[in-house]
């Protein structure tokens, strides 16, 4: 490929970044939710919540079954809970292990994009596949990455069509 | 595949047809720029040497698969294959050193000990048209065998099974050893390494990604070969044995069949072997339909982890998990739908889409089956990269499991080398998403670009390239958005 058609899968490929970006949806006003995670062997329910950005979370967690945990990416938060109990120790994974007991964990949703909420503490075969989704809104990185992919097919097509537009005429 | 028996025992003088080149790229000999490497590929204790440290380690894995601790992620057996091994095979070794696992490979070690009965020395001899000695029955492998749809049933088959075989220590230990005697039985029966080159499902997806690693084995001059009386690397010498995986590098153009073993590098007599580094997808020829359908085997796999493995859903969990969940019905479902994904819907879309190629290029002298496992070769790249994805998170998620199993490998509460109680710890797990839509876009790059090759060569000309193109570029883009949702949605 000749390096000046390079440019074109770029320039259309930002362009695709910047439509998906704007087209996802500003942010609405922030509100309270609350949210109840229960966890069991090996999945979470919800095992997918969406919030929006700005949004203050009051989560509950509760095991079904054996301990589980609760490391929400981005976050910097981890959680173990105990079987059948309303409360459950949270750290900051940042500060060390230091546990603190709580009933509650209250966050705000100021990041934007998919956090996976993973088990931290091993509770069987298929521990390290038992996970869920937090989606904050908008979900930046997914819709500026896929108007990208869309610009960079095009892009790539047209680089193609120049390239060999001087052997077709 | 060259089938050297044949050809050779009917023709003594080879009369050898040269592969075509349809597109050149730039390439390094990395024997020419160092001598050392050459020096160290040429001895004969070579591939000895590097399989021992490997043997040992694979024995040490399976004992602790078979009598450590059943809980995976505390053992040794699961760890060091499902995270550590799996991910250097998929990210590091088959895009940027082919088949190189297979250097190193300790499954047909014992097989390959007992028909060359040495470990470093070459034994001269005759052995059917082979001038080595070899021991064995060395029957012929069947000719209907003798392609990759063995290896392409063998993985669906173990993949179906995986939420058990990549968390279970004592399965995953019962499955290599299980490979281990299979290697062995084979070869102690068939010629060669018919293990390697026809059975061992871990062979079949190295053969059709290493198409676009970045490093060959090939001939420096393939005018040398032609005029080559001695050929030792197809029928061995005094200074190597003759090729185990069926391969003649005098026509070779493709990586898929050669396992890097070296054997060549020391037997040829004109010092022609060139180790070259290539652009990454320089291979574009998919040449039978086995091929093409490990392709869609690959894809419909990497999909399905994303959904068991990687994904939220714990009914599609508790199906795929169903010796603990007890779900059989479910088990089946999932199963019947991963097969028929594999097998039937996703190579069936490709089918209409070739169609589509066919319709838009305007050209009727090319078939939609040619059209078909010609365009399959974008699955390569686009299912490689795609897998690169899948397997980041397993590494940098569950990566630090490696560092407290080092210490205590067995989970027996032993403290090695005082790193046991290293906690699991995500690596930028927050950042995984930004890594994986780049590889999924370099994927869809590589396919594009590159199925513009294919479609010219289906094709002829430049505007029927291009019609002909855009539909697989649309596979593709699918293919990638739905890789995205999976992964950043």
């Amino acid at each position: 490929m000749k390096s000046k058609y390079i440019v074109l899968p770029l320039l259309i490929t930002i362009f695709g970044s910047v439509v998906g970006f704007v087209s996802g949806g500003g942010s609405s006003k922030p509100i309270r939710r609350d949210i109840v995670v229960k966890a069991r062997q090996y999945s979470y329910e919800p095992d997918r919540f969406e919030v929006n950005h700005g949004d203050t979370l009051h989560i509950r967690l509760v095991s079904l079954d054996v301990m589980h945990g609760f490391y929400l990416e981005g976050y910097d938060l981890d959680a173990e809970i105990p079987a059948n109990l309303k409360t459950f120790k949270i750290r900051h994974p940042s500060e060390g292990f230091n546990w603190k007991d709580t009933s509650e964990i209250v966050i705000i949703a100021n990041k934007r994009g998919k956090f996976r909420y993973r088990c931290s503490h091993t509770c069987g075969t298929m521990h390290p596949f038992m996970q869920g989704e937090m989606l904050v809104n908008p979900n930046i990185l997914f819709n500026a990455g896929l108007g990208a992919t869309v610009g960079f097919a095009l892009g790539m097509l047209g680089m193609i069509y120049f390239r060999t537009k001087k052997s077709r005429t | 595949m060259y089938i050297y028996d044949d050809k050779i025992e009917k023709q003594p003088s080879v009369e050898i047809k040269l592969p075509e080149q349809e597109h050149s790229f730039n390439k390094h000999d990395l024997l020419k720029k160092s001598p050392l490497l050459k020096r160290i590929l040429k001895a004969r204790s070579f591939q000895f040497l590097v399989i021992l440290p490997n043997l040992l380690v694979f024995y040490v894995i399976i004992i602790a698969g078979l009598i450590g601790t059943p809980v995976g992620n505390r053992n040794i057996a699961i760890v060091f294959i499902w995270i550590l091994w799996w991910f250097l095979l998929i990210a590091i070794m088959v895009p940027f050193a082919s088949r190189i696992w297979c250097t190193v490979c300790p499954l047909p070690f014992f097989g390959e000990l007992f028909q060359r009965m040495a470990l470093i020395m070459v034994r001269i001899g005759k052995t059917f048209n082979l001038r080595n000695k070899m021991f064995g029955f060395n029957l012929k492998w069947p000719k209907f065998l003798s392609n990759i749809w063995i290896q392409n049933i063998g993985f669906l088959t173990l993949c179906t099974f995986s939420a058990v075989l990549v968390t279970r220590p004592f399965v995953t230990s019962v499955v290599l050893g299980t490979m281990l005697l299979l290697g062995t039985l084979l070869a102690i029966v068939w010629r060669q390494r018919v293990f390697c080159s026809y059975v061992c499902p871990v062979s079949g997806f190295l053969s059709l990604y290493s198409m676009a690693s970045t490093m060959e084995l090939r001939s420096g001059d393939k005018d040398v070969c032609k005029k080559c009386k001695d050929k030792g690397c197809i029928r061995g010498n005094e200074d190597g044995w003759a090729c185990p995986w069926f391969e003649y590098i005098g026509n070779m153009e493709r990586n898929n069949y050669c396992g890097l073993c070296m054997e060549c590098v020391k037997s040829c007599k004109n010092d022609n072997i060139a180790l070259n580094v290539r652009p990454f997808a320089s291979e574009t020829k998919i040449k039978s339909l086995d091929e093409s359908f490990k392709g869609f085997i690959m894809l419909a796999l990497a999909m399905a982890y994303s959904v068991i493995l990687l994904g939220t859903n714990g009914t599609v969990k508790d199906w795929a998990n169903a010796s603990e969940s007890g779900l059989w019905g479910g088990f089946f479902i999932y199963a019947g739908i991963l097969w028929s994904s594999a097998l039937i819907i996703v190579p069936g879309v490709f089918y209409l889409f070739s169609y589509l190629s066919k319709r838009m290029s305007g050209v009727d002298s090319v078939t939609v089956r040619e059209i078909f496992k010609g365009f399959s070769y974008i699955l390569v790249p686009l299912g490689l990269l795609a897998w690169i994805a899948f397997s980041f998170p397993l590494m940098f998620i569950n990566g630090s499991y490696i560092i407290s199993v080092i210490s205590d490998p067995l989970g027996w509460g032993w403290n090695l080398f005082g790193t046991a109680d290293f906690k699991w710890q995500p690596l930028l797990p927050e950042y995984l998403g930004y890594v994986q839509l780049i590889l999924l876009v370099v994927g869809l790059g590589y396919a594009i670009s590159r199925g513009y090759f294919v479609s010219f060569r289906l094709y002829k000309t430049d505007k029927a390239a291009l019609m002909g193109l855009i539909p697989m570029a649309g596979f593709a883009l699918l293919v990638t958005m739905a890789f995205l949702i999976f992964f950043i949605g």
